[in-house]
């Protein structure tokens, strides 16, 4: 009885990690290319800007919380960096103003949240609007050309066959990794999502915890739109377009808990890669990219569903 | 996405109602706003233009060179996006119309939509002009004339020299915007029509939709590019040839090709990361059918109610004069 | 036909946990039955599988009215005559009065919504009930108690044959458990049966006519109040004989450690209440729901702004701004409602221990899995938690387990000071005592309680001295030697002193 408990439990635990083996399994039967180590690196590259916006993400919504503005942040944040780096300053100056205008947006979602107690839903729809409109306003509507040979080479190098990007996106999920199980600030933001008026009482600065989430989103935002500058080689104040869409379906295919408190850092890993093998595997067997949508939100809403019901079954 | 739509038609909303309050602060100068009556009593002529939105080079091409030409004729603009919102584009009209403008040039964001909405405009006495994308049917709505160029043309000008390029036999693949966008369509026909004469020029994948996309369409093409072997890419717009482009990397050897001449793909055309494009003028298209307006509105004809503007293959040999 | 409601050989097995065994229960009609064991002796399963929440393993039989009955949910049990109100209720606050008796079920004419018809027919039963509120009322706007009736109002006007009803009583006065009883009664002679679920033994033997008794997920028997008695219906609920259900330790009692002077909050919930308390003492805070207890402490606690006030620990006056600030000075409140201000119900017990005092699971600065677990299993052995381990998730414990989980949470920071919100309501027999028991430890290491509590002879039984509140207002003040149920009830009803 106890092992077969176990059993369910773990199947209930692991699904998602069993649909994406399922998925490359199946995708490389239908096409060996898939599985060559040339394609490993491209869905390692796709994957990882996505990949940091939903771990910033994730710290939103870990905290109960929601963020509809990193898309729009990643475009804003990548136009500074585009029209600072085209190689008149070394470029740590980019970086740092992509990541400092990121954090700025992200600072003010969390106020809006935290201290003005705006619903996340509306504040952060508000700046995704205003923060776009920023983005047209400082590139007057047009692609940002010129970006020096070094800012494009951080996206596009690679390091032993991996590629630069990944590279970030496993830093990311370290220093993530670390934060949510190993510090009191992580295990802060998983009691303020799960129960925000009893983390108040328990003595918890809340007010702190939630801008502090939307500051994380927003910084890792920032960063985003660096590295998305450097990837498409030109700043566009249309990039990243509905990206937080894709962050959120990551987060909650990967396990994290839309009413906040609970979710684990490597289920957004597998909610992240499971989104880009969609992609890429569609792309590679010559599938419409319509197919593609209908793939995707078939997916999200199995996962979930199955997600759901296993844990139903649990209690 | 619908509340993107939905915060999309709020502001919409929110320039409409400013517009309606007399300040509308897209126009093209402070001084022109706040004195529009006293303008129209010289004289001047007051023309809105509304553009299907202002969000890339293309567009804003389109911006300067109608403010540009405006100042140069003497007539007071107005300059108002509709942002891919076909209501909204539909409001902004029936606005314009009772605010008293003489003339009325939009981009329709839809080729169906726009026809009641310019029919009565005209009724109501208003020179009502379509450009850069034609509407259907447009004569039978009161549209006086269409400035515009061919995407047809366009199409068939890109792949026929990506055709000359690949000695007729090749495997291909094209990108194309959003699914259903009437210029990307007509694009896509173009291509169709020179494809027919060069049976061993291979299609080895189906089109995929990147959305006019630099990111999106660098991630399909990578993906591509580890499964097939692809001689040449056409893409419906730079922002996608510029993604085909860093996905294939400088001097790749595949042709990469696509339309509208922006900087993003003069740059790229510069450093070998794409082969060429097809300019489409869109400033001309604007400044052209601002000058019909004009010529409308002081009681000459036309010679013709159909202005083309021509396509130019754009590639390194004369990318120069472009820039 | 003897039963209106004959469930028989009733088992329900989870994963890994056998809910009931073969249980059974018989209802007569016009009958007050009562439901009696300790939490998680299989009551609320067995009512939630009449409710049609939870399917019964194959093998059961339930009959109604002479029939076999089967529910798939909720909407079919009420279609069938089987109503019930919750112990947690859920009313929806946001909308009035009447559209929340009639929610689901709204009256209709002409193929709309008949408000008209809904408004005249919620008066009638406002009346009957003898509550005076407008039909149109927002619930938002009532008290917790109007706020029940109003759900028993609804139970009682979808005319069912048996409604259950569990810990009606735990969140309204006695005036309107008078009025409760009233109705029950009224109900009881058309021939409905009650199925009462409640821990307080005073109900259960003033309006119940039998009781089953339950006991880790066995059938354990049936009787009639008349025969039984409360010592020997303890002993069937516990399996125990239990001599002294309010033990009380000898603890010594010294310096004064905790003050607070003139507390009046900004809402006037609360007008100039100075209360303090000694090293071993425990202080109990009476009065009727409403008078302001709660609203006290929070106060203190820093959940809410104070207008006028003073806060002094071990001498030092503090500034309460947050709770954070109290803590600090080593002061602990466990709020009344551990569902809202009490735990983190997503979150592993683990994780609710580390919320006040994550400080102390540390291991060169980072948070110690392996030490949240020794922590935590100390507590389960101290406190006697029912869990598998630290690593379960706290809303699959009972709600007496919980209330352990939210002491432990308090006790890991080690206070001096500690502030008890009804900290037994909705718990059993055992594990109350349990909880005494720890009190009294703690005041026997130095430390100082108060303790709010509703039922008088749980304050008698506990305190050394009880400060009565009355509408906001300090009424008075016992010592334990004066201490006396008219004595605290005279003052806990007086307007002014």
């Amino acid at each position: 009885m106890k092992q077969n408990r176990n059993v369910k439990a773990l199947i209930s635990d692991y699904f998602i990690f069993v649909i994406f083996i399922v998925l490359v399994v199946g995708l490389t039967i239908l096409k060996p290319s898939f599985i060559q180590p040339g394609n490993l690196a491209n869905i390692l590259k796709q994957a990882s800007i996505n990949g940091i916006l939903s771990f910033g993400m994730m710290f939103v919504i870990l905290a109960g919380g929601f963020d509809m503005s990193v898309g729009s942040t990643v475009a804003f944040a990548g136009i500074i960096a585009a029209l600072l780096g085209n190689g008149d300053y070394p470029l740590i100056l980019p970086l740092i103003a992509a990541m400092v205008s990121g954090l700025c947006v992200g600072i003010v979602n969390g106020v809006g949240v935290a201290v003005g107690e705006l619903p996340p839903f509306i504040m952060t729809l508000g700046t995704m609007t205003g923060v776009r409109g920023l983005a047209l306003l400082i590139s007057n509507g047009k692609p940002i050309t010129g970006i020096s040979p070094e800012y494009r080479a951080v996206a596009a190098g690679s390091v032993a066959g991996i590629p630069m990007l990944a590279v970030f996106l496993v830093i990311v999920i370290i220093i993530c990794s670390f934060v949510t199980s190993k510090t009191v600030y992580g295990r802060r933001v998983y009691a303020c999502g799960g129960n925000l008026q009893a983390a108040r009482v328990a003595g918890i600065n809340t007010t702190m915890i939630r801008i502090s989430t939307f500051a994380i989103a927003g910084l890792l935002a920032g960063f985003c739109g660096f590295l998305m500058t450097s990837r498409v080689t030109i700043g566009q104040p249309t990039a990243a377009e509905s990206y937080e869409m894709d962050a959120i379906t990551a987060c909650v295919v990967g396990g994290v808990s839309m009413s906040g408190g609970v979710g684990k850092p490597w289920g957004v890993v597998v909610g992240s890669l499971l989104i880009t093998v969609i992609a890429n595997g569609l792309d590679i067997l010559g599938v419409s990219s319509h197919w593609q949508k209908i793939v995707k939100g078939l997916i999200i809403v199995l996962a979930v569903l199955i997600d759901v019901k296993g844990k139903g079954k649990k209690n | 996405m619908k509340l993107k739509k939905l915060a999309a038609v709020l502001m919409a909303g929110m320039m409409v109602a400013s517009l309606a309050a007399g300040c509308g602060s897209s126009s093209e100068s402070g001084e022109a706003a706040s004195g529009s009556t006293a303008a129209a009593e010289d004289g001047a002529y007051k023309i809105a233009l509304i553009q299907q939105h202002q969000t890339n080079a293309f567009q804003i091409a389109v911006t300067e060179a109608a403010e540009e030409k405006a100042e140069e004729l003497g007539v007071e603009l107005t300059i108002l996006s509709a942002d891919q919102d076909a209501a909204t584009q539909i409001s902004q009209i029936e606005q314009c119309t009772s605010e008293g403008y003489d003339a009325i040039l939009f981009e329709p964001v839809d080729p169906d939509a726009l026809g009641d909405a310019s029919k009565t405009a005209s009724d109501a006495g208003v020179v009502v002009i379509n450009i850069i994308s034609a509407c259907t049917d447009w004569e039978n709505y009161g549209i006086s004339a269409l400035s515009c160029g061919d995407n047809v043309t366009a199409g068939e000008t890109e792949m026929q020299h990506v055709a000359d390029l690949l000695d007729g036999k090749g495997n291909i693949a094209i990108l194309t915007g959003p699914s259903g966008d009437s210029g990307g369509l007509q694009r896509m026909e173009g291509y169709e029509n020179i494809l027919a004469n060069y049976p061993d020029i291979v299609q080895v994948v189906e089109p995929a939709d990147c959305e006019w996309d630099t990111a999106s369409a660098q991630s399909t093409v990578e993906s591509w590019l580890s499964a097939y072997d692809l001689d040449a890419i056409i893409c419906e717009n730079d922002g996608m040839a510029v993604g085909a482009g860093n996905a294939a990397g400088a001097d790749s050897g595949i042709i990469i090709a696509g339309v509208d001449g922006t900087p993003d793909g003069f740059e790229a055309i510069n450093d070998g990361r794409i082969t060429g494009t097809v300019s489409q003028d869109g400033g001309a298209m604007a400044a052209n059918g601002i000058e019909a307006a004009v010529k409308l509105l002081n009681g000459e004809t036309l010679e013709s109610n159909t202005i083309i503007t021509t396509n130019v293959w754009i590639d390194i040999n004369n990318v120069a004069d472009y820039e | 036909m003897e039963y209106i409601l004959d469930m028989k050989d009733i088992s329900k097995t989870f994963p890994g946990v056998v809910a009931l065994d073969h249980v059974q229960l018989q209802i007569k009609p016009g009958e007050v039955h009562a439901l009696m064991g300790e939490n998680g002796a299989g009551k609320s399963t067995l009512m939630k599988i009449l409710m049609g929440i939870y399917t019964m393993d194959p093998g059961g039989e339930i009959q109604f009215d002479g029939k076999p009955y089967h529910a798939s949910n909720p909407k079919e049990a009420m279609d069938q005559g089987v109503a019930m109100i919750h112990q947690e209720l859920n009313p929806i606050l946001d909308m009035t009065v009447y559209e929340n008796i009639f929610v689901g079920r709204e009256m209709k004419k002409n193929g709309l919504v008949d408000k008209k018809g809904m408004i005249e027919a919620s008066k009638q039963l406002i009346q009957e009930c003898g509550l005076h509120v407008s039909p149109t009322e927002t619930l938002r706007n009532l008290t917790v108690a109007q706020c029940q009736l109003i759900e028993i109002i609804k139970a009682i006007s979808v005319n069912a044959k048996v409604i259950i009803m569990d810990e009606p009583t735990a969140a309204i006065t006695d005036r309107e458990v008078e009025l409760l009883f009233g109705h029950i009664r009224r109900l009881t002679e058309k021939g409905v049966a009650i199925i009462y679920i409640s821990h307080r033994m005073d109900e259960i033997f003033s309006i119940c006519d039998r009781v089953s008794v339950y006991r880790d997920g066995q059938y354990i028997g049936t009787g009639t109040t008349k025969e039984l008695d409360e010592p020997k219906l303890i002993q069937m609920m516990v399996g125990r004989e239990i001599t002294d259900v309010f033990p009380k330790l000898e603890a010594e009692i010294g310096e004064v450690i905790f003050e607070a002077n003139h507390i009046t909050r900004a809402d006037n919930k609360v007008k100039d209440v100075s209360i303090s308390v000694r090293k071993g003492e425990i202080l109990g805070l009476g009065g009727l729901v409403g008078a302001g207890r709660s609203e006290l402490v929070e106060g203190i606690f820093g959940m809410h702004k104070l207008s006028q006030g003073e806060i002094i620990v071990k001498g030092e006056k503090i500034q309460v701004k947050s709770p954070r600030d109290i803590i600090r000075k080593g002061v602990a409140l466990i709020t009344e409602d551990r569902k809202v201000t009490g735990l983190n119900l997503s979150g592993t017990v683990n994780d609710n221990i580390a919320m006040v005092a994550i400080k102390k699971l540390l291991s060169h600065g980072l948070y110690s899995r392996k030490r949240a677990n020794k922590a935590s299993l100390e507590y389960i052995e101290k406190l006697k938690i029912k869990t598998p381990s630290g690593e379960q998730i706290v809303g699959n414990l009972s709600g007496g387990n919980q209330q352990k989980v939210v002491l432990a949470k308090w006790l890991l920071n080690d206070p001096d000071v500690i502030i008890l919100d009804e900290p037994t309501r909705g718990i059993d027999v055992g594990a109350k005592r349990d909880i005494y028991l720890l009190i009294g430890s703690l005041v026997q290491q130095g430390k100082a309680v108060i303790m709010i509590s509703g039922e008088i002879p749980e304050l008698m039984g506990v305190c050394d001295r009880i400060m009565v509140m009355c509408e906001g207002n300090l009424s008075g003040e016992v010592h334990r030697d004066e201490f006396s149920q008219e004595k605290i009830m005279t003052l806990a009803s007086a307007i002014q002193v």
